[in-house]
């Protein structure tokens, strides 16, 4: 198992005795709904973006770094629920923007820099922001 | 000795006849299923190391007997009258084969919904374990685990015995068995990687054959399941994209598979009613049958549909008979007989209208208005694989267009 070395960027929670044993999750987020950021692109482009995805879940899947991975129908067809005029009442399409709204995500288990990685190698490819985010623990 | 992979195999041809056997003595479906769990999951663990027993069934029985008695001793209740029974060592075998097909009847009673249908019946006849089903269905194992413990309650609420369905409701008991095989069916074939499934839902069509094999539907269902499953390697490519019927290499469909749907067909139809699952065996098969796409015969297709439509007449139907028709009378007409879906709601939530209307619009060269239906289909489909295709299809036709 990879151990969360006590580096620059992992956070020891306060009062914690030590390095940790376990690793940590981090959820690593892609935005922008898939359609909208495959439409416009070339049909190499949209290749070269599915064999990146098959390799990256490959390779994840391989280190037993993965805990899980999926992704999301368009956003437009998103429901989202608001309190209007005291009580909830669902609206057809997404809370935020579609370029904002979640497309898709990975939950791993690994170091904060091993998700910063993981991240920047599918940014080079889409040149699209991601989010690595830390998982909390009950 | 048999290795692991041989006592996997017997145990899950096993399940379903100890269980049967079980359930008809003491008729508590709920408590024998466990009893029967328990007993496969011991012969799991011990077989393969100290050997298969010379009476493997037996050997389950009596373990799953054992593990009932336990049960019932626990809970104080019970009495005294009931573990006599359960001791009694005498048993018929050729009620065995009726007792699987009582135990798929119950599995698939209508009081559950269908995918507590499934999941029983993969449990308690195809003889999986909660972790496989919940694997295969890709929800948690303790998701799984309730939903069947839920799905054996209310079959015990609906007050449902076990004993075959009386004959003036065989038929359509019949029809719910046939349905939930074809979702599993289904549901292994529309996820590309989860083969499992369809090869189990294969294996319970044909368990189902032999237990009937003067129902035509049930011999339709088994050859529709072979002929389809037999393209299965060719439907994907090499990066694991989609590669539609019309582009697959056929040198890579299995030939037996077929031979065998083709020859199950032929001596199926015309000896009964004919009903859906034959006709869309027998549509499955022009397509099996010729060597390459230019030589389907689709105004065979096209009749097979014409029937179809008749005897069981729904929105896919339509939309597949749309297909055959823009083959055999062009993209227009076919575009005519999927427009008339364009107001049916049963289709708003699926990518299928809007994928065929791109193909089709393509054909009759409005790439513009094919991109555009493909992007829509693309926006709705929940498949990852099929999102890919139509994506890809659409991108190639905006490189075309400019």
């Amino acid at each position: 198992m990879r151990a969360a070395a006590p580096t620059k960027g992992t956070r020891v929670p306060f009062g914690a005795p030590g390095a940790r044993e376990t690793a940590l999750k981090y959820m690593i987020m892609m935005f922008g709904g898939l359609g909208a950021s495959l439409e416009g692109r070339s049909p190499e482009w949209v290749k070269g973006m599915h064999e990146l995805m098959v390799t990256m879940d490959a390779e994840l899947k391989e280190a037993g770094e993965v805990v899980a991975s999926h992704k999301l129908m368009d956003p437009s067809r998103a429901t989202t629920v608001r309190f209007e005029n005291g009580a909830p009442v669902p609206t057809d399409g997404p809370f935020a923007e579609i370029k904002e709204s979640l497309a898709g995500y990975w939950i791993i288990e690994a170091s904060e820099e091993r998700a910063v990685e993981i991240a920047s190698r599918v940014v080079a490819y889409t040149e699209y922001p991601m989010e690595v985010r830390r998982i909390m623990e009950g | 000795m048999t290795g692991g992979v041989g006592v996997e195999e017997l145990l899950r041809d096993l399940a379903p006849r100890v269980l049967g056997t079980l359930a008809r003595r003491h008729g508590q479906f709920d408590a024998c299923e466990d009893a029967v769990q328990e007993a496969l999951l011991a012969a799991a663990q011990r077989w393969p190391a100290e050997g298969v027993p010379e009476q493997p069934r037996g050997w389950l029985l009596t373990v799953a007997t054992r593990s009932l008695i336990d049960q019932w001793r626990a809970d104080s209740a019970r009495r005294e009258r009931e573990v006599a029974v359960a001791t009694d060592p005498a048993h018929h075998a050729q009620a065995e084969a009726d007792d699987t097909l009582v135990l798929l009847f119950l599995c698939c009673h209508p009081a559950l919904s269908p995918p507590s249908q499934l999941a029983l019946t993969l449990r308690a006849v195809g003889g999986l374990t909660t972790a496989q089903i919940a694997a295969a269905f890709l929800v948690p194992e303790a998701t799984m685990a309730k939903r069947i413990t839920r799905a054996k309650r209310q079959i015990r609420e609906a007050g449902a015995r076990f004993t075959a369905p009386p004959t003036p409701e065989r038929g359509a008991r019949l029809a719910v068995v046939l349905h939930v095989l074809y979702l599993v069916f289904n549901e292994g074939y529309t996820a590309l990687y989860r083969t499992d499934l369809t090869a189990e839902a294969i294996r319970l069509a044909r368990l189902l054959h032999r237990l009937l094999p003067g129902e035509c539907e049930v011999a339709g269902l088994l050859a529709l399941m072979l002929l389809t499953d037999a393209r299965r390697t060719a439907r994907t490519g090499a990066d694991g994209a989609l590669v539609p019927l019309d582009e697959q290499d056929r040198s890579r469909w299995d030939a037996a598979a077929i031979r065998e749907g083709v020859g199950l067909l032929s001596a199926t139809l015309g000896t009964g009613p004919v009903g859906p699952y034959q006709l869309q065996a027998a549509i499955a098969a022009v397509h099996d049958e010729a060597p390459t796409a230019a030589d389907t015969d689709w105004p065979q297709i096209l009749a097979l549909y014409d029937v179809l439509a008749e005897v069981a007449p729904g929105p896919l139907v339509t939309l597949s008979r749309a297909v055959a028709v823009a083959m055999v009378h062009g993209p227009r007409a076919g575009l005519a007989v999927a427009g008339t879906l364009d107001a049916d709601e049963r289709m708003a939530h699926t990518h299928r209208l809007e994928a065929v209307r791109g193909h089709l619009l393509e054909r009759a060269g409005e790439p513009a208005a094919a991109r555009t239906a493909y992007l829509s289909a693309a926006r709705t489909t929940a498949s990852e694989p099929e999102h890919r295709y139509l994506t890809l299809r659409a991108t190639r036709l905006r490189a075309a267009d400019e």
